[in-house]
């Protein structure tokens, strides 16, 4: 019997006068001991879906049409207290972002503590039965653990303890929505594998929400990929992931990165997702307007399921799945180095950078924090290099180190064989030859100025100087590099998508002329096509400028697309440094080897999670 | 008048705009909002009406307020028995119009209010961009001082400092603002620290941009709406400080009305003639409420909109 | 915990000496470095220049002003600050027949306060969304806009005057007697010796004048409570509760009003002096002989060393309140709990 069925469900948002289907038609049964993927990138509505099972929906939104049934009961006919007496018994979700996911006022014990009360287990038990469930969920020192506020524990720690209280009521169905995306590459494998044994040990029937189509490969027996509020494609992973059906599908595969094989240019779609305010526009198949091909029939009529093998459908027309097939992109040449340059552009030695903290009585101690630990390293001019590692490792500070936005406690660091103080003054905030791309577009660009007006933001002052006049034309120059429309120029970031924004935030950077740039985790947090854009326009600069890039990030797959050189970062050390197929290939430090084991690979047969320390 | 539901379906892939013919500014676009929300309107009409009166207090009040008709003591309004029609809302102890007293009282209260806002506005700004923006010792120096400032209460420090300076609508003025200006600096220096973090600021770092240049260009007009909003409410501040200094007789000279003179004086007279109190209470509540709308809605449309809107 | 907060009382209190000791640097050169001339002020219109001198010398103001000063410190921190030149009597016996009164006035205000707000601030956020917001919000708003005098008035023309519910006029009926040798505080002296009518006596002297500063300090604890429960309403664990089936009822409960207690606390520690200074009208509207009524008639006779002795004596009790506060906060939150 079915655990939870949805059948031909839409959700639909009223929002001013208008009615938008943000779920149309959603259908898929999950079975006892089962584990389905909601796969889709931001914006495609799978949050909704937990969301519609919960019945924590907001205001403006309700279902339209269709019904949801757990065991055979309908929830939408439950009264809200009903539907309320399920949730955390019968129903549990695992949520993101864990650490903000606890109250950080009260300590773990206590939430956990209430949560047991309001599954009636009564007072005597309680205390028992909260250690037993940490440490089934490997939550060490278990009992010291209630005693300490969210705010305590790591990541990872936080959502041990959610995953307990989320099975501690025996549920019969598990939501997790995107419960490892917060979290670093080699915790996300632990929890995945956690949640997956506490799964099997329960039989619960789990719905596992993500972003990334590889990791639900691995872990899902079922996958369902998401596209603006449509179920797209559905069936058994291996075949979804090893035969997609869908032209969705095929170029989300086809834009994700890849550890291993040949290093082909990605594919990259035009435009963006629809947001809710396009739907209107588009009664029909919502990704038409992006899709290879050009089928005007689809565009306008709701496409109906259609199978495509032994449990796989897909929402597409015949025609369409006929002449989808993306075609391979070309190899990617290497970089452009500069080999004849005579000093490195950057050059490290020995630098350490430590911060200083105020403790003790009155402040009168302090304690010293080294974010970077004696690093050592060159980087040529024309170089791609990439700098790994996960939160905390010191890559952010490496990269603020070599731009002059933080000076170093110890060590030299050389610019062009100069050093990096001059006359007293860092040289690179008056010769702006080595520019930052920030992480967050949001807080890299300032809200008031027009997209004009952040890109010529360099011709403000200084020795690139230029009037008023003559900024327009130097605008529409640098639109054209990092590939955005001339209508941008009048805008504001507020009004501008995701992807927009980051490339207007390269723009920025690009706008004073710089020799060097450091792109601070700049594709973290973007679709995977928007991601691609970004990558291969990266890639552009540096071939046709000879552009220095150093590429700050934790994902390995996309490092290896860019970097030809990378610096492994593990607790402000680099623990390993090289090219980047023999680092892969063949990794030295037990710390490269634990994070490449970690990443979920493309391959779906092949074992993963594996079992870390 | 409540903040408008955000919708959660989180789309980050916003729709491509198609550009109307021009793309109106975050400016123009609070602007218009706030001429849409009614408490912007309603307070707008208020202190427009108080300004009125105040400006042309000759031409709308009935008599001299100075004029004292000692025939005339304690008059009730004109409608109650024994009202006079010349003297509209009666008289006080001293047979002044009170009608006329209020109205001019409104020339004490606005140049006072509006005058004090503006200074706690420039010192404390001021002292909150250097603070918001260096950081380290120039804060803590500034921090120091503002708590310093604010060890004691308001009322105690401005009747001090009007023992002191002598009665007289810019002593007044002075006062307030020396006491004042604490609270704009530190409302203002935490937004000013907020944004001082922003990356942007650290970009126009990298460009070269000098200080004086970033403050004016990047971090003040990412703080103006937060002091629109304090400056608006800070003149309502003012009246009530000016009416509090006035009741204790620390305020203005004694030819010169104030609505809290009147009440002090009428507080003598409170069985036989409680009118006299109504007039300037009332005047003192509904200019209040008037700048505490507009303040409020104000800070409603300018602020979180813009940041609901980078969402 | 606790070395955390030793460390937080400890650090407030290094830091309010120097806090105190420039306050009343300023206090005293503005009273007397300005302007107005002490002097004339407190001489009878038809003094001779003799009898100016004479006064001049006794009150040492024929000294330099830092002398003047140090005098005066030095005297102070002995526990003698003057004399009032209005009432001829020490300033600290003045004072300390005062304090306890204002003292029990402000704190009767705060529960008050507390009592009308914490509901208030519930059922703004509970109204939201709905029509009735609005009109709560518009009711705030004109409560800020009275300020406490207004509201003292206001509750002395009706429940005084007109309805004649309750005393609007000192601190007990005339003839009844202050017990000498107490605490100073009515409230807590009529209890312990059984004086119960006397003790009922007392209570309905304080419910007007504290409900005059409790409604003008109300709405400040409204808003920020009801703006930080809209904040948390929408924090990412509240949403996991809701989630784990935890009723709104208990989410509130439990959970939101835990944490939207830091910045209405840290909101009632700033605004403490506006709280404080209050006393000042209302004490005088009431008629109660606390500190601020005192200041108020020595601020209309120009009694320097009063206005010196009390303008003190406030500073000093804001920074003890300021330091609670702060002791209070990091009981409250967790974060700063491991110093």
């Amino acid at each position: 019997m079915s655990v939870l069925t949805f059948d031909n469900v839409t959700v639909t948002a009223k929002i001013g006068q208008r009615r938008i289907d943000v779920l149309r038609d959603l259908s898929f049964t999950l079975g006892q001991n089962e584990i389905i993927g909601l796969v889709g990138e931001s914006g495609a509505g799978k949050s909704m879906i937990g969301r519609t099972v919960s019945g924590l929906l907001p205001d403006n939104f309700s279902v339209t049409s269709g019904d949801v049934l757990f065991n055979g009961q309908s929830l939408l006919a439950l009264s809200r207290t009903e539907r309320r007496a399920l949730l955390g018994r019968k129903i549990a979700f695992i949520p993101q972002e864990p650490l903000s996911a606890l109250n950080p006022v009260r300590t773990i014990g206590a939430q956990f503590d209430e949560h047991l009360r309001h599954l009636g287990i009564d007072r005597a038990r309680r205390h028992a039965l909260m250690i037993e469930r940490l440490e089934q969920v490997q939550l060490r020192n278990a009992a010291e653990a209630l005693q300490r506020y969210p705010h305590e524990l790591s990541g990872g720690q936080c959502q041990r303890v959610l995953i307990a209280m989320a099975f501690a009521g025996a549920p019969m169905l598990v939501v997790a929505d995107e419960p490892t995306t917060a979290l670093d590459v080699m915790t996300q494998a632990r929890i995945v594998r956690l949640i997956a044994e506490q799964q099997a040990a329960h039989q619960t029937a789990l719905l596992f929400i993500t972003h990334d189509l590889r990791l639900a490969g691995h872990v899902c027996g079922n996958v369902g990929v998401m596209y603006a509020g449509d179920m797209v494609e559905y069936g058994p992973a291996g075949a979804v992931l090893k035969e997609p059906s869908h032209p969705y599908t095929r170029s989300l595969l086809a834009a994700m990165p890849q550890l291993t094989g040949p290093r082909r240019v990605l594919p990259a779609l035009a435009d963006n997702m629809p947001g809710i305010g396009s739907f209107a526009t588009l009664p029909g198949c919502r990704f038409a307007p992006r899709c290879v091909v050009k089928d005007p029939v689809c565009a306008g009529t709701r496409l109906p399921q259609r199978p495509v093998g032994e449990g796989h459908w897909v929402r597409c027309s015949e025609q369409c799945a006929a002449g989808a097939a993306l075609a391979e992109g070309a190899l990617l040449p290497p970089p452009a180095i500069d080999m004849a340059a005579k000093e490195p552009a950057v050059a490290f030695d020995n630098v350490r950078l430590s911060y200083h903290a105020a403790r003790g009585f009155l402040g009168l101690k302090t304690s010293q924090f080294d974010a970077v630990k004696d690093a050592t390293f060159k980087i040529r001019e024309g170089e791609i290099v990439g700098i790994v590692g996960e939160s905390g490792s010191g890559k952010t500070s490496i990269g603020r180190l070599i731009v002059g936005l933080e000076q170093p406690s110890a060590g030299t660091i050389r610019i062009e064989g100069e050093d990096y103080v001059q006359d007293g003054r860092i040289i690179h905030l008056t010769r702006r030859d080595t520019q930052l791309i920030f992480q967050d577009p949001q807080s890299a660009l300032n809200p008031r100025r027009s997209v004009l007006r952040l890109l010529t933001q360099a011709l403000e002052t200084g020795d690139s100087y230029q009037p008023e006049s003559a900024r327009r034309p130097f605008a529409e120059n640098l639109l054209k590099d990092i590939g955005l429309p001339p209508d941008c120029l009048d805008r504001f970031p507020s009004q501008l998508s995701g992807g927009q924004r980051q490339r207007v935030n390269i723009g920025r950077a690009l706008g004073a002329k710089p020799r060097l740039v450091v792109a601070d985790e700049i594709v973290s947090g973007l679709d995977v096509s928007v991601q691609a854009h970004i990558l291969n326009c990266l890639l552009d600069l540096n071939r046709q400028h000879g552009l220095t890039i150093i590429f700050i990030s934790h994902d390995l797959a996309v490092v290896r697309y860019l970097c030809s050189r990378i610096l492994m970062m593990h607790s402000g050390e680099i623990v390993e440094e090289g090219a980047t197929e023999t680092v892969f290939a063949n990794p030295r430090h037990p710390y490269t080897k634990a994070l490449l084991d970690a990443v979920p690979p493309e391959n779906s047969d092949q074992p993963w999670p594996p079992v870390l320390q | 008048m409540s903040d408008t539901v955000s919708t959660p379906v989180a789309a980050t892939a916003a729709p491509l705009v198609k550009p109307a013919a021009r793309t109106p500014s975050p400016v123009m676009e609070a602007f218009r909002s706030a001429i849409r929300s009614p408490k912007v309107v309603v307070g707008g009409i208020i202190v427009l009406v108080v300004t009125i009166c105040a400006l042309f207090a000759p031409q709308i009040a009935p008599n001299d307020p100075d004029n004292q008709d000692l025939i005339n003591m304690l008059l009730p309004p004109m409608w109650a028995e024994g009202g006079d029609a010349q003297y509209p809302f009666g008289t006080d102890s001293l047979g002044r119009c009170i009608f006329s007293q209020m109205i001019y009282g409104a020339r004490v209260a606005l140049e006072v209010g509006f005058g004090a806002a503006v200074g706690a506005m420039l010192l404390g700004t001021a002292l909150a961009l250097l603070a918001g923006y260096f950081g380290g010792w120039i804060d803590r120096i500034i921090s120091h001082f503002v708590d310093l400032w604010m060890s004691l209460p308001p009322v105690v420090l401005s009747l001090t400092l009007m023992v002191g300076f002598g009665t007289g609508v810019g002593n007044v003025i002075l006062a307030i603002v020396l006491v004042d200006w604490t609270r704009f600096c530190r409302v203002v220096r935490s937004d000013v620290m907020v944004v001082a973090r922003r990356d942007f600021v650290s970009a126009a770092k990298l460009l070269g941009f000098g200080h004086t240049r970033i403050i004016l260009r990047e971090i003040l007009p990412g703080v103006a709406p937060l002091i629109i909003t304090l400056f608006t409410l800070q003149i309502g501040i003012g009246v009530i400080v000016e009416a509090i200094l006035s009741f204790v007789g620390m305020s203005v000279p004694a030819d010169v009305p104030a609505w809290g003179k009147m009440i002090a004086g009428a507080r003598n007279y409170m069985y036989q003639a409680p009118w006299g109190m109504m007039l300037p209470i009332i005047a003192i509540f509904v200019t209040v409420l008037g700048f505490n709308l507009l303040g409020e809605g104000l800070r409603v449309t300018l602020d979180p909109r813009l940041r609901k809107r980078s969402v | 915990m606790f070395k955390a907060l030793i460390n937080v009382a400890a650090r407030r209190f290094v830091g309010a000496i120097p806090t105190i000791l420039l306050l009343s640097i300023v206090v005293f050169f503005v009273l007397r470095a300005l302007p107005a001339d002490p002097l004339a002020m407190m001489l009878p219109p038809n003094a001779t220049q003799a009898d100016a001198e004479a006064v001049r010398h006794a009150l040492g103001l024929d000294r330099s002003i830092v002398i003047q000063y140090l005098i005066w410190l030095g005297d102070a921190l002995r526990g003698d600050l003057g004399t009032s030149i209005s009432f001829r009597e020490p300033v600290t016996r003045l004072i300390a027949n005062s304090l306890p009164a204002t003292l029990e006035l402000s704190a009767a205000g705060l529960l008050l306060a507390l009592v009308i707000s914490i509901p208030g601030g519930l059922l703004l956020y509970g109204a939201r969304g709905t029509l009735f917001e609005n009109i709560l919000d518009v009711l705030v708003v004109c409560m800020v806009s009275i300020p406490a005098f207004l509201w003292a008035i206001f509750l002395m023309l009706g429940f005084g005057v007109t309805l004649g519910w309750l005393p609007f006029s000192g601190r007990v009926d005339p003839g009844i007697a202050i017990p000498a040798g107490g605490t100073g505080f009515l409230l807590i002296d009529y209890f312990f010796t059984f004086q119960f009518g006397y003790w009922q006596n007392a209570l309905s002297h304080l419910v007007l004048p504290a409900l005059a500063l409790a409604l003008g300090f109300s709405p400040l604890v409204i808003r920020v409570l009801r703006s930080s429960l809209l904040e948390a309403s929408d924090d990412h664990y509240v949403e996991v509760a809701r989630q784990r089936g935890l009723s709104e009822r208990q989410i509130i409960l439990k959970h939101m009003l835990r944490n939207s207690a830091l910045p209405t606390i840290t909101l009632i520690g700033a605004q403490f002096g506006f709280l404080f200074g209050g006393t000042l009208l209302v004490e005088t509207i009431f008629s109660y002989p606390g500190i601020g009524n005192l200041m108020v008639q020595a601020v209309r006779n120009h009694d320097l060393p009063l206005i010196q002795g009390i303008a003190l004596v406030f500073c000093v009790t804001t920074l003890l309140i300021n330091t609670v506060v702060d002791v209070l906060y990091v009981v409250l939150n967790p974060k700063l709990r491991r110093a």
